[in-house]
């Protein structure tokens, strides 16, 4: 695994311009990561309050993809950077974009929890705590590869994405079952369906971060490997 | 060249993966150590320069990367006072071998260097230069020559009506570019160019640049270049060479984008000393 | 942000009016002492024509020197006598000038006997002129047992290669290094390289210093009437004595005839205009073609 490079560059506003552009980045997914938790905890909770926050918050998050978008293009044209720098700043723009379709499918899942708690409470909303849990600690792990360029931590995370995927399709098929049983609560399923999809989108989108990630450490593209 | 002993040290050549050395590596340096009196500037270089491809050689100031440039067509010997261990061999025949004319070496290997010189004399006679020293008086070659130089220089539509007037009459990049084509009017195989774009303007330049891409068809191109863009934009390979020694070299895009050695990476970044 | 009438008044010294002051009274001492400088030149050139013009005709080119006390005649002996002399002198110190600068600047100038052509150089450009007269005396006078314009010819080759050498070796300096690299570069030689490149860019600033050294020897007496002598006639051969122009001057200037005092007047003109027609000649002629 690479080393951060040791040395800051002779130019230090070349140094600042990408420290600036990281600490963007690191907001941007430090906020991403509070509203996804924000919006199960609306769901499995029932309180509407924390979906409206999360419904509210992300605004900021499409703000912040912008000006990381706009940061990135500036370091390019100013400084031209190559190597490891280059890398850096394409994947923080690949990232960005990644962590902000995280915080809508946060939003969405908040507008379905409203959804549900609409309705009476049923037992079959748990069968979300294991996807959730596990699409939480992918993104906090993509998160912190990023944030301490741990590409092995980066490649561990395509076999988690897996068993998501896995977890998703158990559960639909469950849900499909529970919808000719109980057709009364058919709506609350049909949620649930969509709230497990949008945990297995926020579990692909971890992955891809992990990727980018370890693009920008080991300059090694692990996308479409075993297809 | 296949067998364990004779491939490259690693301590001085490492490739990174998309190079890969073939039959066409045309100039080989070889454990080459150069010294300047007592002082030694180049530590045992040995590399391989495949034919029709640009190699660019970067490296901080005094890294030695001008140096092994012009020992490849000896023109440090102007300097008193030098000697050289190792050897250095194009087409598998040493430079230094007793049998080969200086004079004819230089022939086959163009130069182009930092500061445009073309000589104070008509754009003609510039061309032509390289041609009378042989003793050659054939005026309809002479016309030939300075056509299809000019016309390889992308110079021919800028200069054909005034190839009598001065050639210090030539704006800069003009210039420059009339050295190239006086650089191939001799047929060589081999363009040596040593910052050759340090003292020209961006649009200069790119021209110079476009020439570079157009000339590797014909020629074998060596850039010494302090410009790392410039570096990745022209040549095919880059090799990295830091206080006399050869630290990297291998395929540009790698060495731009994934560099195997810290230093190269510190120096392409910019983070240098 | 400072308003215009600060940013200039912060300048504080720079307007004060003392400093202002001192700069014209320097300005106003320079040019004046410039001027001062062309006195002597001027002087000179009006004294030399105001006495010597009056004598000019074609038969002073033409006819021999008259003997002290008559009137009429030229100078026509002397006037090729120091072409003649001066002629040689440049034959044997051109080439052996140009050579050696050449080998000092462009074959060997680091070596040790470079360094000790250029110190030698150096010390001979002071040689009082009259030791070249006393050498050449020596060494072709005597053994020859004649005084001889060839004699007067080598004692000022003595006297101008000095200057010729090291005027050469500036020139040669002043070719930049970027030619020679350029024509070796081509794979030219280096006789091909000084002959084709070097030499024809230097030679504009080798013929100033030769037009230096042409006006050095045609102007010295001392060297020359302890070789050629003096003559009353025509020159016939090189190993004859030879009048010239600085010799006449000499010769006649201490006459008590005032015939001869004004003929050496109108030789002086004769020679100062020589050396400046010579010299705008070979500038003409020897122009950088390129530049």
């Amino acid at each position: 695994m690479h080393q951060e490079p040791a040395r800051p560059h002779t130019l230090t506003t070349f140094t600042s311009a990408l420290n600036q552009l990281r600490g963007d980045l690191l907001t941007m997914s430090s906020l991403a990561q509070r509203n996804l938790r924000n919006s199960l905890r609306g769901l499995m909770e029932r309180d509407d309050a924390w979906c409206n926050d999360v419904i509210a918050e992300d605004e900021e998050i499409d703000m912040l993809e912008m000006q990381i978008d706009r940061e990135g293009i500036e370091v390019m044209s100013r400084f031209q950077p190559v190597a490891s720098d280059l890398r850096e700043v394409v994947a923080s723009i690949k990232i960005g974009a990644n962590v902000e379709r995280v915080a809508d499918q946060a939003v969405n899942i908040a507008r379905r929890a409203r959804k549900i708690n609409e309705h009476p409470e049923i037992p079959e909303i748990h069968l979300l705590d294991e996807p959730a849990r596990l699409a939480l600690s992918m993104l906090d792990d993509a998160v912190r590869a990023f944030a301490e360029r741990n590409a092995p931590l980066a490649v561990e995370l395509k076999a988690r994405d897996k068993e998501l995927d896995r977890m998703n399709r158990e559960l639909a098929d469950k849900m499909v079952n529970r919808m000719q049983d109980d057709s009364a609560n058919l709506p609350i399923y049909l949620n649930l369906i969509l709230i497990s999809r949008c945990l297995e989108r926020i579990g692909d989108h971890a992955a891809n971060m992990a990727e980018d990630v370890v693009f920008a450490v080991m300059a090694e593209d692990i996308r479409h490997l075993g297809k | 060249m296949t067998s364990e002993e004779n491939q490259p040290s690693s301590r001085t050549l490492e490739l990174t993966d998309d190079f890969v050395p073939g039959e066409s590596n045309f100039i080989k340096v070889d454990d080459f150590k150069f010294y300047y009196g007592e002082k030694r500037v180049l530590h045992g270089i040995t590399l391989e320069i495949p034919s029709r491809k640009v190699t660019a050689f970067i490296g901080p100031s005094g890294c030695g990367k001008s140096t092994l440039l012009r020992n490849f067509n000896r023109m440090n010997e102007l300097i008193p006072g030098i000697r050289h261990e190792g050897d250095i061999t194009i087409h598998g025949t040493s430079i230094f071998d007793p049998s080969v004319e200086i004079i004819a070496l230089r022939r086959r290997i163009g130069m182009v260097f930092q500061k445009s010189n073309p000589f104070p004399m008509s754009i003609y006679e510039n061309i032509v230069y390289p041609l009378r020293i042989t003793g050659e008086r054939n005026k309809a070659l002479f016309d030939e020559t300075v056509e299809r130089c000019l016309r390889s220089a992308a110079l021919w539509d800028e200069v054909k009506d005034r190839l009598h007037d001065s050639a210090l009459g030539l704006s800069g990049g003009q210039m420059q570019r009339l050295c190239i084509a006086r650089a191939v009017a001799s047929r060589p195989e081999i363009l040596l160019m040593d910052e050759p774009c340090s003292a020209l303007d961006p649009i200069a330049t790119a021209k110079v640049e476009e020439l570079i891409m157009e000339l590797k068809k014909d020629f074998t191109i060596v850039i010494v270049t302090h410009n790392m863009q410039q570096a990745s934009r022209v040549s095919d390979l880059t090799a990295f060479f830091y206080l006399g020694n050869l630290i990297e070299m291998g395929d540009t895009r790698s060495i731009f984008t994934n560099p195997a050695k810290k230093q190269t990476e510190e120096y392409i970044t910019g983070r240098f000393g | 942000m400072a308003s215009p009438e600060n940013f200039f008044s912060n300048a504080g010294r720079q307007t004060s009016p003392l400093r202002l002051l001192r700069n014209r009274v320097l300005t106003f001492l320079c040019v004046s002492l410039s001027l001062l400088t062309l006195v002597p030149l001027f002087s000179i050139v009006v004294l030399v024509v105001k006495n010597g013009l009056s004598l000019v005709s074609p038969s002073l080119f033409t006819q021999l020197p008259p003997a002290p006390g008559l009137e009429g005649g030229g100078f026509g002996n002397a006037l090729v006598g120091t072409v003649v002399m001066v002629g040689i002198s440049l034959l044997l110190a051109i080439p052996l000038g140009i050579l050696s600068a050449i080998y000092i600047n462009e074959y060997a100038p680091a070596s040790r006997l470079s360094g000790a052509v250029r110190v030698v150089a150096k010390l001979l450009t002071g040689i009082p002129s009259i030791i070249c007269g006393v050498f050449a005396f020596a060494v072709v006078v005597l053994p020859t047992h004649q005084f001889s314009s060839l004699a007067g010819g080598v004692a000022l080759s003595i006297l101008i290669l000095p200057t010729i050498l090291l005027t050469g070796e500036q020139a040669l300096l002043g070719v930049p290094k970027a030619f020679r690299e350029a024509s070796f570069g081509v794979g030219a030689t280096h006789f091909q390289t000084i002959w084709r490149i070097v030499l024809p860019q230097a030679l504009p600033a080798m013929m100033t210093g030769i037009m230096l050294a042409v006006g050095r020897a045609a102007g010295e007496t001392a060297p020359v009437i302890f070789t050629a002598l003096f003559s009353q006639n025509w020159i016939s051969s090189v190993m004859q004595p030879s009048a010239s122009l600085s010799v006449l001057i000499y010769n006649f200037a201490s006459l008590p005839y005032a015939y001869h005092v004004k003929m050496a007047w109108a030789a002086s003109l004769v020679l100062v205009t020589l050396v400046t027609v010579t010299n705008v000649l070979t500038q003409i002629v020897f122009r950088k073609k390129y530049s």
